[in-house]
């Protein structure tokens, strides 16, 4: 399925013409911002603490072909009137969950029976991954949408995601309301490596669990009010509904994901 | 004697003149924002001057060579100007010499969108909710 959307994604973008993106001459290259607040994300590991965001950082740098945004390294291909597709590498989101779980001595067993000795009980660590995939933008009057689909290249979960995300913006003078949704197709490999368990990993407590191919949904709503030029309010609340293979996992406690944030941004050189 | 003369003058002329000290020029709204489904700013502009001294007092803005109005022997006013803007300028107040201006505000047009779309792609790290 990902070699025939990246085909399919080759053939449009290539179909197009190759102009390379252009910012307008007083656009800077840069984007760097930073926003203050507070906010978080729900981790829907078990035994795990919910992950504060107090500071948005935003570094992001855009030429004609290159671009590096947060962490995504990308080399756009084609840019045109209808879409800009990019190959771009970025580091796998789901991981950050993994990264703030807690030990618990546990006395009950996978069958509910007392356990002749409490045991100690840790949610499995798991990598980053490098994801080397396309991306395509488009957009109008109409709102704008982004695909991508993404493959593992790091040898991590040799698996692959497919994304696809649509939003409207609407605007009155200073006020910005933007409502998006999308979905996520996790192939089994991805779903299976990160909220899977493997034999290794079983325990008193855990069984071994496989994950297999699964779809998540999102949905996210984001108020903005401009105060300045460079100064802005922001309220941003997402949704996400992890897909039913990931939610029956034994360390998944909750079966989706919650962000929030509210504070005030500042962007620099605008 | 000639040296506090000339501290004086010194001083008076690196004062900022009575009239520009004087009058007060406000303009509503201040920031006007576009963006790609809108991208020109229509607004009515409401300016309001005043100042201690009567007098002839014109109001100009970037848009033209002409004064938008003048005051004879007033000492405050208003004014309301629809304008279809999209790019930052300024309106400012005059005297009978119109060029010398007593006081200036600019009236920023902030373009919020790019025709980079690059530039609106979501990126799905822990640390960026925004």
């Amino acid at each position: 399925m990902c070699k025939r959307l990246t085909t399919l994604v080759l053939l449009v973008a290539l179909a197009t013409p190759g102009v390379a993106a252009e910012a307008p001459a007083n656009e800077s290259n840069w984007r760097l911002g930073a926003a203050v607040g507070y906010g978080g994300r729900t981790n829907p590991l078990v035994q795990s603490d919910d992950i504060p965001i107090i500071l948005e950082l935003d570094i992001a740098w855009f030429g004609e072909r290159w671009f590096f945004d947060n962490g995504d390294l990308g080399l756009t291909f084609a840019d045109n009137n209808a879409l800009t597709a990019s190959f771009v590498a970025r580091i796998n989101s789901d991981r950050v969950f993994f990264g703030r779980t807690n030990t618990r001595f546990i006395d009950i067993g996978l069958d509910g029976a007392q356990l002749p000795a409490a045991v100690s009980f840790k949610p499995p660590d798991r990598d980053y991954a490098v994801e080397l995939g396309l991306e395509m933008l488009t957009g109008g009057n109409w709102g704008a949408l982004q695909l991508s689909a993404f493959h593992d290249v790091s040898g991590t979960h040799e698996g692959y995601e497919v994304y696809a995300d649509y939003r409207f913006g609407w605007r009155d003078q200073r006020l910005y309301l933007e409502p998006s949704f999308g979905v996520s197709y996790k192939s089994a490999n991805l779903n299976n490596y990160y909220w899977g368990i493997t034999s290794e990993e079983t325990g008193f407590v855990a069984p071994a669990y496989e994950a297999k191919a699964g779809l998540n949904w999102h949905a996210r709503f984001k108020v903005g009010y401009q105060l300045d030029r460079r100064w802005a309010l922001s309220l941003v609340a997402e949704y996400e509904r992890l897909n039913d293979e990931a939610a029956a996992s034994p360390i998944v406690d909750e079966d989706s994901v919650l962000g929030w944030f509210a504070g005030v941004s500042y962007r620099f050189g605008r | 004697m000639s040296r506090l003369l000339v501290s004086v003058l010194l001083l008076l002329a690196l004062m900022p003149t009575a009239h520009a000290e004087e009058m007060k020029l406000t303009v509503k709204p201040l920031l006007c924002i576009t963006d790609n489904r809108n991208p020109v700013c229509e607004v009515r502009f409401l300016v309001v001057w005043e100042t201690e001294e009567r007098g002839y007092y014109c109001l100009f803005n970037d848009y033209g060579e002409t004064p938008l109005r003048c005051w004879n022997e007033e000492q405050k006013g208003q004014a309301a100007d629809d304008r279809a803007v999209q790019e930052t300028f300024s309106f400012w107040m005059t005297g009978a010499d119109t060029e010398a201006r007593l006081a200036e505000v600019s009236v920023e047009v902030l373009h919020m969108d790019s025709d980079d779309r690059r530039r609106t792609r979501r990126t799905r790290h822990v640390w960026t909710i925004n």
